[in-house]
């Protein structure tokens, strides 16, 4: 997948998401509201209920104070006028809470305004028929209830009672109608949004499945790519080793070859002096037969014969001279082929990793130097050391190699010390080697371990081999090595092997 | 058996051939010595025209061989040599550059009778071949086998 379409995917999901997000919000912003509509809307129906209730109450209180007036007007039994106390003293309260309940509606108010001073009228009548019952005036008393005033009033209270809970009643359907459509709303608004919510995810399931599709796609592609990766690597590691054998075989081939060239040249090096003994001692002869035969002219031969010796002498010293020259280079240019060869047979040889108790080995590498070092007048000391697995034959040769150099290069007059010190660290054992030999300047740190490169005063024989051997042989054995030294200040070889070398490391992986 | 021994160098490298000769002769062998510098020549004359190896029924030979040959690898010519039920009997002497220690057991195990590595110190090779030469004065040479 291209970061291209990789960018634009997510993209899609976060926009997805936030329109799941947004639509979310809203349904439950939308719903909210109409919710708090829809109790508001309940509310005000329940208000138009109580306010008809009020009314309804009103009116009853009312009726009652007319009927215990009425009793008490026909029997003048206290009672009644004790009923007709109680129905005034709830009725004024509901009238209140009647005036309060409806002081949000102008048409209402307007109404009860009308209505209250009707009701003051009313109750003033009562309190005078009653009055004047109580005052034996019955007569005066059933006259005004007769005059009708008072059911004028009534009939009067009654109209604006009944115009009242018609506009309640209209308020009231308005309400119902307000709060079934709150309702509906936010029904309808929940029902689409579970809808979009549905869509949202049934497109966020898609994507979903579409993108974990591509991810086992890709992952697939990975493992492909892995065992690609893991072939090629084994192909790669293949074609080094065969490029490596290669490189052997041509070092081996070519150092044979050169070997064969070489035994002519020495072959007839040597056939050529030979022939140099024959052709000295003719000349010899003849200038004898010649100094001998004109033996008269004796001052003349007596003058020429040295003088003739010093040229043949001459001759014959640089023809030695010569050939002792082609000799050396012969015998210098066979050592290297031979090293070379020697080299090409290590490197084709099959390490076998086994338990090495690496003090003993040191111990047995003193004892075959031991004549050596007395000779230096050096001492080698061996502190303790880590055993470890490794090669037997390579460190036998890379510790061997490592204590003849310390030998070899000691400084001339200096009673030699040579310390072998070991030391373990993460898996690691470091064998440090030092001596207070001659040392080694820092610009020769590298070049002492270049193939036929030596460094310093060249008074030694040697090839330049043993530490391009030693360190070729380190690497092989999955370690490194390294020296640290300045000129006349000794010089330390620091190994550094893996403790427990792999068994078949480098066969397991060809 | 009074038939002379023919001593056969199969050896491409002149100098070396050159070498090998004089020093034979200098340690006093005076043999027919016949030089091929290539190993489809010289088993073109071991084996004969009918490649049998018949021709030289009865013949005593020698064979020095080197083993670095640029037509043939001088393990097949010894080989065949050893293979061959005319001319198996006759030593075959190896000469060659190569110390390789399984290279020399290869040649022995393949019947080759004496090994000689062809070392740049001329010294001890002259001496090694006039050694050879007086191992061949004395030694009784088997005729190819009948």
């Amino acid at each position: 997948m291209t970061p291209d379409a990789q960018r634009k995917r997510a993209i899609g999901h976060i926009l997805l998401l936030a329109a799941g997000l947004f639509v979310l919000t809203a349904i439950s912003a939308g719903s909210v509201f109409l919710v708090n509509k829809a109790r508001k809307d309940a509310r005000a129906v329940v208000h138009t209920l109580e306010v008809e209730n009020q009314l309804s109450l009103v009116q009853l209180q009312l009726r009652r104070a007319e009927s215990a007036q009425r009793g008490y007007l026909a029997t003048l039994q206290p009672d009644f006028q004790a009923d007709f106390e109680q129905a005034i003293s709830q009725l004024t309260p509901a009238l209140t809470k009647l005036s309060q309940l409806i002081s949000d509606n102008p048409v209402q108010r307007r109404l009860i305004n009308e209505m209250m001073p009707l009701y003051d009228q009313r109750l003033e009548e009562f309190r005078t028929t009653i009055e004047l019952a109580r005052s034996q005036r019955m007569n005066d008393a059933t006259k005004l209830v007769r005059e009708g005033i008072g059911r004028d009033t009534m009939k009067h209270i009654a109209d604006i009672a009944s115009q009242m809970r018609a506009e309640e009643d209209r308020l009231f359907v308005e309400r119902t109608t307000d709060a079934d459509r709150s309702q509906t709303l936010a029904a309808s608004l929940t029902g689409i949004g579970s809808g979009f919510v549905v869509v949202l995810a049934g497109i966020a399931i898609f994507l979903v499945r579409r993108s974990s599709h591509a991810r086992d796609q890709a992952d697939a592609r990975l493992r492909d790519s892995h065992l690609n990766l893991e072939a090629t690597v084994d192909e790669r590691t293949a074609d080094l080793r065969e490029a490596n054998d290669e490189i052997q075989r041509f070092a081996y081939i070519v150092s044979h070859d050169l070997r064969s060239p070489l035994v002519n040249i020495m072959g007839f090096t040597s056939e050529l002096e030979e022939l140099r003994g024959d052709i000295f001692k003719r000349i010899a002869a003849l200038s004898r037969a010649q100094s001998e035969a004109p033996a008269a002219p004796e001052n003349a031969t007596d003058t020429a014969e040295p003088a003739l010796e010093g040229a043949d002498k001459q001759l014959s010293q640089d023809f030695s001279e010569a050939l002792g020259f082609i000799k050396s280079s012969i015998g210098k240019m066979d050592r290297l082929i031979t090293a070379i060869l020697n080299l090409t047979r290590e490197g084709r040889r099959e390490f076998e990793p086994v338990w090495i108790d690496t003090k003993e080995l040191f111990e047995a590498i003193v004892t075959t130097v031991a004549h050596q070092a007395a000779e230096a007048q050096a001492e080698i000391r061996i502190d303790a050391l880590p055993n470890i697995v490794s090669d037997r034959l390579a460190l036998e040769q890379i510790f061997s190699n490592l204590i003849d150099n310390a030998l070899k290069y000691l400084k001339t007059g200096v009673p030699g010390e040579i310390l072998v010190r070991g030391r373990t660290k993460l898996g690691f054992a470091i064998f440090e080697i030092s001596d207070n030999g001659r040392g080694i300047d820092p610009k020769d740190h590298q070049r002492i371990f270049d193939l036929f490169r030596r460094a310093g005063t060249q008074d030694k024989p040697g090839q330049g081999i043993g530490l391009a051997h030693v360190r070729a042989l380190v690497r092989r054995l999955g370690g490194t090595m390294s020296v640290s030294s300045e000129l006349h200040q000794g010089s330390t070889f620091t190994i550094t092997l893996p403790i427990n070398w792999p068994a078949g490391n480098r066969k397991t992986r060809t | 058996m009074s038939n002379p021994v023919t001593i056969i160098m199969i050896e491409d490298d002149e100098g070396h051939a050159r070498l090998i000769e004089r020093n034979i002769r200098r340690s006093g062998v005076n043999n027919e010595i016949i030089p091929f510098t290539s190993g489809t020549a010289a088993l073109n004359y071991l084996f004969g025209s009918d490649g049998t190896g018949l021709d030289h029924k009865g013949c005593a030979f020698l064979i020095l061989l080197d083993l670095n040959l640029p037509d043939a690898s001088g393990i097949d010519i010894l080989k065949r040599v050893k293979e061959n039920k005319y001319l198996k009997t006759t030593p075959v002497v190896v000469l060659t550059t190569t110390d390789d220690s399984h290279e020399i057991k290869r040649c022995y195990e393949l019947g080759c009778n004496v090994y000689i590595t062809k070392p740049v110190n001329y010294e001890s090779f002259a001496n090694a071949i006039r050694q050879l030469g007086l191992f061949f004065s004395v030694i009784q040479v088997p005729p190819a086998a009948i």
